[in-house]
């Protein structure tokens, strides 16, 4: 289980990555409702929405430490 | 200079309306409209397919890749007369250029007829969350490892990554070079093991932009790539060498008439409706200051199509094209923004009723239209960015 670095929800990596469909050349699609991540220095983060994220990544200094990868 | 058309040219678009008259009938246009925002259907690739048995894709493409070896201002009448209808005949963005001008020969054979076909079609993936302007910034890495490369990162609005067949993305290949310098392009099947597509929705989803609405899709997506293995052949152009091949196929792209297409739908379709339209036994044209406005938005698009095909002409003599793309990419959205909002003045309350309200014009073509008209602004090269462009390629100006 991941922490969203700024709000601190519990997200579940395998529920973000589950494939929940297809897109029309076969490409996996997830359930946006899951949450999002962010691919940072190397680094995959998870976010409960685009909302986390925008603010990780206007200042992701302050929140790396927090969250888990 | 010349300004006109030749007489094989008003040939051309005679041809080409006669085309439409015979094949794009109401039924196919219902198809190619509900199919947008989900690619294409079925009706739409038989229509594309006749369209291309006449030679009229990819016109200004080599013969030896499926083109005509012809001139991209016949392209361009073909283009214009189906935008009428609201059928696209593009080749998927600044792919195919961009393949044409920095390719390898397997890749120029494989694409550029299969782009010209339908067969391919390419998501673009260059914008990241947090780089779309300073797109430079991206942080989406390949590394090599052996034959291939692994990818790693994500881009977001990957508009057509949920029916597109390939992606045509920006990667950095060099982590430790400044950084315009250590990023390549990569062309991979959108199957990929390790490729994932994320629904985000739109302000055109909910309610659904009615058929006849040119601004905006309601779906794009965010696309992640974890440790996505490509073989090192999917490298467009040499390794580092990316943004260059990028921004010269983004450059190319401008030259086309997709900016300026987008506008005369909505033109034209005000026009019609202020002409067929009766208020108290009044038609709105008759109205000095709805007149006006209508006028100055047509004036507004002439420039829009003087500029187009003053950049065409340049490509077609072989000249040297730095920041004219730019100066359209700025016009031309900007215009479109004008013309929404003169539009919704024109029409008054009516004009921000959406699609499915009681008393929507048109069902509410015009008011998505508004809507959506800010986004072209902002994507394949925000406004602003555009005007540094033509500041510093086209006055001479240091960079700020």
């Amino acid at each position: 289980m991941a922490k969203d670095p700024v709000c601190g929800k519990d997200i579940d990596e395998e529920e973000a990555r589950q494939q929940t469909g297809q897109t029309r050349f076969g490409a996996a699609e997830v359930d946006p409702q899951k949450g999002t991540r962010r691919f940072h220095n190397g680094t995959w983060f998870y976010f409960c929405g685009l909302e986390c994220r925008s603010k990780f990544m206007a200042s992701p200094d302050s929140f790396i430490g927090a969250g888990s990868s | 200079m010349d300004f006109a058309f030749t007489p094989e040219q008003e040939q051309l678009r005679q041809e080409v309306r006669d085309f439409i008259a015979e094949n794009v009938t109401d039924s196919v246009r219902a198809e190619v409209e509900d199919a947008m925002d989900e690619g294409h259907g079925e009706e739409y690739m038989k229509l594309r397919a006749k369209i291309a048995e006449r030679g009229w894709i990819g016109i200004s493409f080599p013969k030896e890749y499926g083109g005509q070896d012809g001139s991209r201002i016949d392209q361009y009448i073909v283009e214009e007369e189906l935008a009428r209808v609201g059928v696209n005949v593009g080749l998927s963005g600044s792919g195919g250029p961009a393949i044409l001008a920095a390719g390898t020969e397997e890749q120029k054979q494989y694409f550029i007829p299969r782009l010209i076909r339908g067969e391919v079609t390419f998501a673009l993936g260059f914008t990241e969350p947090q780089a779309g302007a300073d797109l430079a910034g991206l942080q989406t890495r390949a590394v090599r490892d052996g034959d291939d490369y692994i990818i790693n990162g994500q881009k977001m609005y990957t508009s057509s990554a949920h029916y597109a067949t390939h992606i045509y993305m920006m990667a950095r290949t060099d982590p430790d070079a400044p950084k315009h310098k250590g990023i390549s392009i990569f062309l991979f099947p959108m199957d990929t093991p390790g490729v994932t597509v994320r629904p985000l929705w739109t302000i055109q989803n909910d309610p659904p932009a009615p058929m006849g609405t040119t601004y905006g899709m309601g779906r794009t997506n965010e696309t992640f790539f974890e440790d996505v293995r490509v073989p090192a052949s999917s490298m467009l152009g040499e390794e580092n060498m990316g943004w260059y091949v990028g921004a010269m196929g983004l450059n190319l792209d401008r030259v086309g008439a997709s900016r300026y297409l987008i506008s005369v739908r909505r033109d034209e379709d005000i026009v019609n409706w202020v002409k067929e339209n009766e208020f108290d036994g009044h038609s709105p044209s008759e109205d000095p200051e709805v007149r006006d406005r209508i006028a100055e938005m047509w004036i507004e698009a002439q420039v829009c199509r003087l500029m187009t095909l003053r950049s065409m002409s340049i490509v077609e003599h072989g000249g040297n094209f730095t920041y004219e793309g730019s100066a359209e990419k700025v016009w031309a959205p900007e215009h479109g923004v004008r013309t929404t909002e003169g539009i919704s003045q024109i029409l008054g309350p009516y004009a921000q009723l959406l699609n499915g309200s009681i008393g929507a014009v048109e069902d509410g073509v015009f008011a998505h239209n508004l809507m959506g008209s800010f986004q072209s602004g902002i994507n394949h090269g925000s406004v602003q960015v555009m005007r540094d462009q033509v500041a510093r390629r086209g006055l001479g100006m240091p960079r700020g």
